[in-house]
C-alpha cells in the first residue's frame, strides 16, 4: 500500500533491533536467555491468536488447548514412547497436529460467532487437561514428560552433542535455543504481517466488523472463520513446540485455562489486530511473573516464593499487575501497547516538523481534533486497527 | 482486467414473496432488468425495497419466487457466490470496514483474486504480483469515484459523503455486472448529490452495467433511470418510464394517499 522507497526505509528500520537480538546471547547470562526464550514462545502463540481473536474477531478461550497439542505432539512424536521420529520432523508434524485439531474444531469455529465461540472453546480446554492427565502412555500422566532435544543435522538445540564457543562465549542450551526461538518468531513475524496485510488478512477483518459487508463483497464467511482458526491452532502449535523445548519437560497443569486467559492479556495489552502489539504484550505477560519471582527480595510487599506467611507472592503479584495493566489500556488506551507506541510517533515527527528549520514550509501544528488526518483524533483512534 | 465489458445478462425477478412471521414484506413481485440499463426501485418508507435488495444480494432467501441472473438462479446461492457472479451492492447505511479506503477497495477485490492463506503467509510472488495488479485497479476506480486523493487515508476520518462513495467504489471494485445501489445518496447535501450522480452516470456509461437504485430523491431517479418499479406495501404497483410511472394514479396514491379516507397519508418522499 505504499512506494517502494518507504518499504525499504521500514526493513531498514527493523534492522537495528534484529541485530540486538542477535548480539544478546554473547552479553546474557542464562537467566535472561530463558525469559527471552518463553517470551518469544508466548510471542508466536500469541500472534497467532491475535490473528483469530483480534482480526477476525473470533474469541478463543481454547489456546492452551492448541499450544498443549503442539507440545504434547512433539515430545509424543520424537520420543519414547511414541514412534521417535527425528525431531525436526516431529517439530513440523506437531505444528500439522495442531492445525488438523483446529481444523477438526471447524464445523464449531466456522458457525459460531465472537463470544459464543469463546464458550464453545472453553470445553477444549477441560478436556485436552483431562485427556493429559489420563492418557499416561502418550502424555506421562500428572508428572508429565520430559522433552526430548530438538536436533538438526545432528547439531542438537542443548547442552548435549559437541561443545560449541563462538566468539568466545560457550553455547549452551539456552544460547542455542535462542536463536531457534530468533528464527521461529522471525518467521511467525514474516508470515503473520503478509497474511495481515493481503487479501485474506482484509477479509477477516471484514468479517469481524461487518459479516454482511464482507459477504456481499465475496468473502466466504464459515470457510475464513474456520480457517483463522486453523492457522491460530497452528502458530499455538509452534509455540508449544518452541515452550516444551524451553522447559526440557511437559506437565499437565501448566496448559489450564489460565493459560488461555494469558494469552488473551497478551492481545489485549499488545493492542489487537497488530503482531508488534501481541507479541510486545507477550513479553510483557510473560517475562513479569519470572523477573518478579527473580527479584521477589528486593521488592516491597512481594513475599520471596515459598516463604509463606500471607504475603503476596510473587506470581499473583504480577497477576494483579497485568491485571491492572489491562484494565489501564482498556480505560486509557484501548488500542493497547501498539496504539500507544504510534501516537507517540506521531506526536514525535509532528514537533520534528514543527521544530524545523523556518522557510522549509513546516506545517502548522493543528489544534487536537480539527485535523481531519490527526492520529490522535480519538474517533479515528477508536475505529482505526490497521496493522 | 480491464477487458470490454459484455454485455451483463438480464436480471429477472420472478413471484418473490418474503414473508417475515406474520409481515409479509414483499408480495408477488416481479420485474426484470433489462441489460445495461438503470433500473429504480422506488416506493414509500416500508415498502419493501431493501428487503428486495437483500433478496438480490442473497442475505434473504424469499418464501417464494425466483431470481435469475442469466442461467444462474441467485435465490438458491449464498452472498458470497452471487458476489462471484459479479452482482455488487452498496448499503443504505454506510458499511465499511476498517482501514483505508485502499483496503475497503481491496475488500472489494476479494471475489476477482484467488490469493490464499499460504500464498499470502509466505508471501509467495503470485501472490505479492496478484495484490500489486488488485492495487493498481482498485486505484483507478478510486480515480474514476473521486476518492483518488484519499486513497490511503482511514475511511473513518472521511466526511460523511465521501464514505458513502467509498461504498460505491468498494462495489464496483468487484468489476460487477450489477450494481445494486441502495440510496446512494440519501443524507448528502447538493454538491455530493450532483457528483454522486455524474459517477453513477459515468459508471454506467464507461463500464456498461445494469444498475438497479433504490431512492428516495425522486430528481435523481428522473435523472438517471431508465426503468422504474414502484412497491406498495410489498407489492409492486406500477412499472414503466419515469414519466409514465410520474403520472400513474396508483404511485400518485402510493405517495400522497387518497383523499377516500382508507387510504392512510404515507411520508412522501423527497
Amino acid at each position: 500500500m505504499s512506494d517502494p522507497r518507504s518499504v525499504l526505509r521500514r526493513r531498514a528500520a527493523l534492522l537495528p533491533p534484529v541485530l540486538l537480538l542477535c548480539a544478546l546471547p554473547f552479553y546474557l547470562d542464562a537467566f535472561w536467555l530463558r525469559i527471552g526464550l518463553f517470551s518469544m514462545a508466548a510471542a508466536v502463540g500469541a500472534v497467532g491468536l491475535g490473528l483469530l481473536s483480534g482480526t477476525a474477531g473470533q474469541l478463543s478461550l481454547g489456546h492452551a488447548f492448541f499450544l498443549a497439542v503442539g507440545a504434547y505432539g512433539y515430545v509424543w512424536l520424537a520420543g519414547e514412547p511414541g514412534p521417535g521420529l527425528p525431531p525436526a520432523v516431529a517439530a513440523v508434524l506437531a505444528v500439522l497436529l495442531a492445525g488438523a485439531a483446529g481444523g477438526l474444531f471447524s464445523p464449531v469455529a466456522g458457525r459460531v460467532k465472537g463470544i459464543y465461540l469463546g464458550v464453545a472453546t472453553l470445553a477444549l480446554v477441560f478436556l485436552g487437561h483431562h485427556v493429559l492427565l489420563t492418557a499416561d502412555s502418550v502424555t506421562g500422566g500428572f508428572n508429565g514428560r520430559s522433552v526430548p532435544p530438538l536436533e538438526v543435522g545432528g547439531f542438537a538445540f542443548a547442552d548435549s552433542g559437541p561443545e560449541l564457543t563462538v566468539l568466545g562465549v560457550p553455547f549452551g542450551a539456552e544460547e542455542r535455543l535462542w536463536y531457534l526461538g530468533l528464527a521461529l518468531f522471525a518467521l511467525t513475524w514474516f508470515t503473520a504481517r503478509g497474511l495481515l496485510r493481503g487479501r485474506p488478512g482484509r477479509a477477516l477483518a471484514a468479517l469481524s466488523d461487518s459479516e454482511t459487508a464482507a459477504s456481499v463483497m465475496g468473502v466466504h464467511v464459515a470457510r475464513y472463520r474456520s480457517a483463522a482458526f486453523v492457522v491460530s491452532s497452528m502458530y499455538a502449535g509452534l509455540a508449544g513446540v518452541l515452550l516444551a523445548l524451553s522447559f526440557r519437560r511437559v506437565v499437565p497443569d501448566y496448559f489450564s485455562l489460565a493459560l488461555s486467559v494469558d494469552y488473551l492479556a497478551m492481545i489485549v495489552i499488545g493492542g489487537l489486530g497488530s503482531v508488534a502489539g501481541a507479541s510486545a504484550g507477550a513479553v510483557f505477560v510473560t517475562a513479569l511473573p519470572l523477573l518478579m519471582t527473580r527479584y521477589a527480595d528486593q521488592l516491597p510487599l512481594v513475599a520471596t516464593p515459598g516463604s509463606g506467611g500471607g504475603a503476596i507472592g510473587p506470581t499473583e503479584a504480577s497477576r494483579y499487575l497485568y491485571g491492572a495493566a489491562i484494565v489501564v489500556i482498556l480505560l486509557r488506551a484501548p488500542d493497547g501497547l501498539h496504539g500507544l507506541a504510534r501516537r507517540a510517533g506521531a506526536r514525535l515527527r509532528r514537533r520534528r516538523r514543527a521544530t524545523g528549520p523556518p522557510g522549509t514550509g513546516a506545517a502548522p501544528i493543528p489544534a487536537a481534533g480539527t485535523d481531519p488526518t490527526d492520529p490522535t483524533d480519538p474517533a479515528a483512534r477508536a475505529k482505526e486497527h490497521t496493522p | 482486467m480491464t477487458a470490454a465489458p459484455a454485455a451483463p445478462p438480464a436480471l429477472d425477478v420472478r413471484g418473490v414473496t418474503v414473508r417475515f412471521a406474520g409481515l409479509l414484506a414483499l408480495d408477488d413481485v416481479s420485474f426484470t432488468v433489462a441489460p445495461g440499463t438503470v433500473h429504480a426501485v422506488i416506493g414509500p418508507n416500508g415498502a419493501g425495497k431493501s428487503t428486495c435488495f437483500n433478496v438480490l444480494s442473497g442475505l434473504y432467501r424469499p418464501t417464494a419466487g425466483t431470481v435469475r441472473l442469466g442461467a444462474a438462479e441467485l435465490t438458491r446461492l449464498a452472498p458470497h457466490r452471487i458476489a462471484a457472479l459479479g452482482v455488487a451492492r452498496t448499503f443504505q447505511n454506510i458499511v465499511t470496514t476498517r482501514g483505508t479506503v485502499a483496503d475497503n477497495l481491496m475488500l472489494g477485490r476479494h471475489a476477482l483474486s484467488r490469493a490464499g492463506f499460504a500464498a499470502t503467509a509466505l508471501r509467495l510472488p503470485s501472490a505479492v504480483r496478484e495484490q500489486r495488479a488488485h492495487l493498481a485497479r482498485a486505484r483507478e476506480i478510486a480515480e474514476l469515484t473521486g476518492l483518488g486523493a484519499h486513497f490511503d487515508t482511514p475511511v473513518a476520518l472521511l466526511p460523511y459523503g465521501d464514505r458513502k462513495r467509498v461504498e460505491l467504489a468498494r462495489a464496483l471494485c468487484l468489476e460487477p455486472r450489477v450494481l445494486l445501489l441502495d440510496e446512494p445518496v440519501a443524507g448528502m447535501n447538493a454538491a455530493e448529490r450532483t457528483r454522486t450522480t455524474e459517477v453513477v452516470r459515468e459508471i454506467r456509461a464507461e463500464l456498461g452495467l445494469s444498475v438497479v437504485l433504490v431512492e428516495h430523491d425522486m430528481g435523481l431517479v428522473m435523472r438517471l433511470a431508465d426503468d422504474v418499479t414502484v412497491l406498495d406495501f410489498g407489492r409492486a404497483v406500477a412499472h414503466g418510464t419515469p414519466d409514465e410511472v410520474r403520472r400513474d394514479p396508483e404511485v400518485l396514491r402510493a405517495y400522497l394517499g387518497t383523499g377516500t379516507g382508507t387510504g392512510t397519508a404515507k411520508e412522501g418522499a423527497a
